[in-house]
């Protein structure tokens, strides 16, 4: 069962060939059976799973109309509220966190039937590009367990590509679902800036935050996005746009249409990772694009607004972890102000602190105009950029990380990970919808993806290039070898 | 520019967040490695360039009816909280009394 996409699962399902008891009770025996390897999940919602399943399989006894993603299981990143389930955010800080809400992407994957199987492990509170951030455990790569799966959405996308679940959300501020689908080797989508509500998300940085899903093909994507992508009254940042059709659309012939490529920002590009690229988009030539060169200069300074930027707001979001009302309170703690103190020094890790130490820095007064005020022009340069860009293309196309996945442990200094981020962060900038899609391997057997941007609002058009790319080469079906298998032939 | 512990001792201070020694030295050497990084954004001319607050115009002032919605019942509320008594949060004193 678990080589079923999600569309083939609800197609069984709503034919009553499986029951939706017997789909949750196969994912948490394999999710038992295998986790161990990886760990993907903080933690395995089974008793709520099995009780949906059984409401579900009832549901259809009675005839009545199934929701459009029913009997298909799906895993949460745990920074996303489940109401009355944990929501750590990986972080000590939120240890015995209870969410008092659901948000409204669990409300919609809830009113169409889903199965929520459980919550997936990250970087603490999203920060970092490798899942080692995380305060409880690391998270390990399906295609190599001595690798990194990514970050930070790393649990999320690890799932899907162990096959525990055909679609996992994540959530993506400057990367962190486009980078683990590469690492990874399945599809990663992060939706124009406001298309998905954000509503029930732990903010990290405000401006930049999107959640999105984790599919092993675009059909897949293309359902949960019409589930997902619709307005929300309760984010003011949320699109009032009616939902595209984005089943449709996939469908569409590329024939004719225009990819533009900065090549070169591409560079410094290593020879593997260079190679598969060119790969690529030889493959979109075959499929009838024209390919033209565009100049994306200014993403070289992608890395510096975004840490200006993103700390900033984090510094402000993270304000509320005071010990206080809920989270973390320090035993030591005798007076109020040792209660912000101590709980905060005990409940984050080194990355939280020093990211919020950074964010209050280039916002404080003496340095705000030579840090935040100018990181936040030369993102208006950036936008502007990428405007005169798709005057020439209908999508741009470069690889989704300089390099495949490494092994944990390997990257020690702060910056060094920061630079992984390099061809992920502007889309977040701009609030452009960008995927990154299997496109083969490197000689080591580890997945390269592909990333694909388009204007904003052009979620569509993303996952129609994806589409075509998948049908023609079929990497999106590759599964890890150690979990292409049934439990009990282990 | 200079960044030194100073700096991370006065930042610290800032958002309450109290560090060790230990934690103060890699802090400091971090976060001045991460702010030389950033002076690369001199490079760019901006003069004139506006600073970009939202991605999307149609964002600025978004306004919901002033209507009473789902409400957290404060009993579900207060399971997360550290320490509570009569129905609210309790905290540690904030006016301190001294004997005269």
């Amino acid at each position: 069962m678990y080589r079923f996409s999600a569309h083939a699962l609800r197609d069984l399902f709503c034919k009553e060939e499986v029951s939706a008891e017997t789909i949750a009770q196969s994912t948490l025996k394999r999710i038992a059976h295998y986790d161990h390897q990886i760990g993907s999940f903080l933690s395995v919602l089974s008793e709520r799973v099995m009780e949906k399943a059984s409401r579900l399989d009832q549901k259809r006894k009675e005839g009545k109309p199934l929701g459009r993603l029913a009997g298909v299981p799906i895993a949460i990143k745990d920074n996303i509220n489940i109401d009355g389930q944990l929501t750590t955010c990986a972080s000590k800080f939120l240890q015995n966190y209870r969410a008092v809400f659901d948000a409204t992407v669990i409300k919609l994957l809830e009113e169409e039937d889903a199965l929520l199987i459980g919550k997936t492990n990250l970087d603490e509170f999203a920060m970092g590009s490798s899942t080692e951030n995380s305060a409880y455990h690391l998270t390990k790569n399906p295609w190599n367990v001595k690798c990194s799966p990514g970050g930070s959405s790393g649990g999320s996308a690890a799932a899907v590509a162990a096959r525990f679940c055909p679609i996992a959300l994540g959530s993506d501020t400057g990367g962190s679902i486009r980078q683990p689908a590469a690492f990874c080797g399945v599809n990663g989508f992060k939706p124009t800036y406001g298309r998905v509500s954000r509503y029930g998300l732990v903010a990290f940085a405000s401006s930049l935050d999107q959640i999105g899903p984790f599919t092993t093909n675009m059909t897949d994507a293309a359902m949960v996005m019409e589930v997902l992508g619709r307005h929300c009254s309760h984010d003011s940042t949320s699109l009032a746009v009616k939902p595209e059709e984005y089943l449709k659309k996939i469908e569409e012939d590329i024939r004719g249409s225009v990819i533009g490529v900065p090549w070169s920002f591409l560079d410094q590009l290593q020879d593997g990772a260079k190679e598969n690229f060119h790969q690529a988009i030889e493959a979109y030539k075959t499929l009838g694009a024209t390919i033209v060169d565009i100049d994306l200069s200014l993403l070289k300074h992608s890395i510096a607004v975004y840490y200006i930027l993103s700390t900033a707001e984090a510094s402000t979001n993270l304000a509320r972890f005071d010990g206080v009302r809920y989270g973390k309170r320090s035993q030591r703690a005798a007076t109020l102000e040792e209660v912000y103190d101590f709980s905060k020094q005990e409940g984050f890790g080194p990355e939280v602190k020093k990211r919020i130490l950074l964010g209050t820095y280039v916002l404080s007064s003496g340095y705000q105009d030579a840090f935040y005020r100018k990181a936040q022009k030369v993102r208006t340069l950036m936008i502007q950029q990428f405007k005169a860009a798709f005057e020439k293309c209908q999508i741009i196309a470069m690889p989704t990380s300089p390099m495949t996945s490494f092994p944990v442990g390997a990257i020690q200094d702060p910056l060094q990970m920061y630079l992984q981020d390099i061809f992920t962060i502007a889309a977040n900038l701009a609030g452009l919808p960008a995927i990154s899609t299997p496109c083969g391997f490197s000689s080591d057997g580890l997945p390269f993806g592909l990333q694909l941007l388009a204007p904003i609002m052009h979620d569509a058009k993303v996952m129609q290039f994806a589409h075509a790319f998948e049908k023609a080469t079929g990497y999106s079906h590759k599964i890890p070898p150690l979990f292409d298998k049934m439990e009990h032939s282990s | 520019m200079e960044f030194d512990e100073k700096e991370v001792d006065k930042l610290a201070k800032l958002c309450r967040i109290e560090c060790t020694e230990e934690e103060k030295k890699a802090l400091c050497h971090h976060i001045a490695g991460i702010l030389k990084y950033m002076q690369q954004l001199n490079e760019v001319e901006t003069q004139g360039v506006k600073p970009c607050l939202r991605v999307q115009e149609t964002h600025a002032n978004v306004l919901r009816d002033d209507e009473v919605g789902d409400l957290l019942p404060r009993e579900k509320f207060l399971e997360n909280a550290p320490a509570h008594v009569g129905g609210m949060i309790r905290v540690p004193p904030v006016i301190k009394f001294t004997n005269p």
